[in-house]
């Protein structure tokens, strides 16, 4: 997302949050009141539109064709606690435990009557605590790599999934409004975030002879301003958060994105 | 209260018109490779180079970008990892490009 964008998502995020409270005040007395019983968690996931990134993942297999399609799991805020999630799919008269490995990634089921039933995907965590992205990695790469081509199709299914966690529901509404997966994944303003396993220090590109360093702010989400955190999914990640050069077709799909870590063993987390 | 969000939302904006991501300090990089190796201190970095753009991460790490001239308008990166008790861990060179504006 370019950074003026960016900047005008913030300014109508937050002006809606100003509105919100706002209408709270006690002067604002001749403002009518809606009673909302229930609303959807920005965590929980249109099933539909999982089931759409599935889709993709089949059509668009050729980017990846050694690879399967998991969905993972990540922390959004610093509290969360990642172990023991439990997800389902439930629909108004259907619900359907999914099965959560302990890296926290899932294979997503298809059933037609969960579909007919507009079913969500939900998570047993608090509004924003987590974010979501596709996981599509080709088996037997050299450790501390990926390839390109998977990560393009994992920006195509994550796109079209709903994938992205933003904090803000009309922050949300207009990065999906702005934003297509076709868009994302094809244009240098696209932007779509990855995170590593650990901190990153650099990141490389590798095709046969040719070997690039990615520029530093292709890393930590462009040196994102700390009051922006908050509404990017990137918020407790930003340390193993990355872009790559995904709408570059002069790097071709089996190009290899090594890592360098900040650390050459992992750190324990305390 | 349309008062108070116009002004928020153009205070915001008018902050995205101003407030760019500065573009590392720019260092020749003959002087970097002499004085800048694991070791090196965050102090002495700031005073023999001066701020410079970074980023601080909450694990205490910081990673500190800085641009050395390599003709034609362009500039050479070179980053610097420090480690949450002030030393440098790790430096690299990084690709040859015009500065952020």
């Amino acid at each position: 997302m370019s950074y003026l964008l960016r900047c005008l998502l913030l300014a109508s995020a937050a002006a809606v949050t100003a509105a919100a409270h706002a209408q709270d005040t006690p002067s604002d007395t001749s403002v009518a009141t809606v009673k909302v019983t229930t609303t959807r968690d920005p965590v929980d996931k249109s099933y539909r539109k999982m089931i759409k990134g599935m889709e993709r993942f089949e059509r668009e297999h050729a980017y990846a064709p050694a690879a399967g399609l998991r969905f993972q799991l990540l922390p959004r805020t610093p509290d969360v606690k990642m172990e023991g999630i439990t997800l389902r799919v439930a629909g108004d008269t259907l619900s359907a435990k999914v099965p959560v490995e302990p890296d926290n990634s899932f294979v997503l089921p298809r059933n037609e009557q969960l579909l007919r039933e507009d079913a969500a995907v939900l998570a047993n965590r608090k509004t924003t605590s987590m974010t979501w992205r596709a996981a599509i990695v080709t088996p037997g790469l050299p450790a501390g790599t990926r390839r390109l081509g998977d990560m393009r199709l994992e920006c195509r299914v994550g796109v079209e999934a709903g994938l992205v966690s933003n904090s803000s529901p009309l922050f949300g509404w207009l990065s999906n409004a702005l934003t297509g997966a076709d868009e994302v994944c094809t244009s240098p303003n696209g932007n779509y975030l990855f995170f590593a396993e650990r901190p990153l220090f650099a990141v490389r590109l590798r095709a046969g002879e040719r070997s690039e360093t990615l520029p530093f702010h292709f890393l930590y989400a462009g040196g994102l301003p700390r009051e922006e955190l908050p509404f990017c999914d990137c918020q407790v990640l930003l340390d193993r958060t990355y872009y790559v050069p995904l709408w570059d077709a002069s790097w071709p799909d089996d190009t290899l994105v090594e890592f360098e870590y900040m650390t050459d063993v992992p750190e324990a987390t305390p | 209260m349309s008062t108070r969000v116009l002004f928020l939302s153009l205070t915001l904006l008018a902050g995205c018109a101003t407030s760019n991501i500065p573009p590392g300090t720019q260092v020749p990089a003959e002087r970097l490779a002499a004085a800048v190796a694991p070791g090196t201190t965050k102090a002495e970095l700031l005073a023999t180079f001066g701020k410079t753009q970074a980023v601080v991460f909450d694990s205490g790490y910081e990673a500190w970008l800085y641009q050395s001239p390599a003709g034609n308008g362009r500039f050479a990166e070179f980053v610097i990892l420090i480690n949450p008790q002030g030393v440098v861990t790790k430096t690299r060179k990084g690709p040859v490009s015009a500065p952020k504006p």
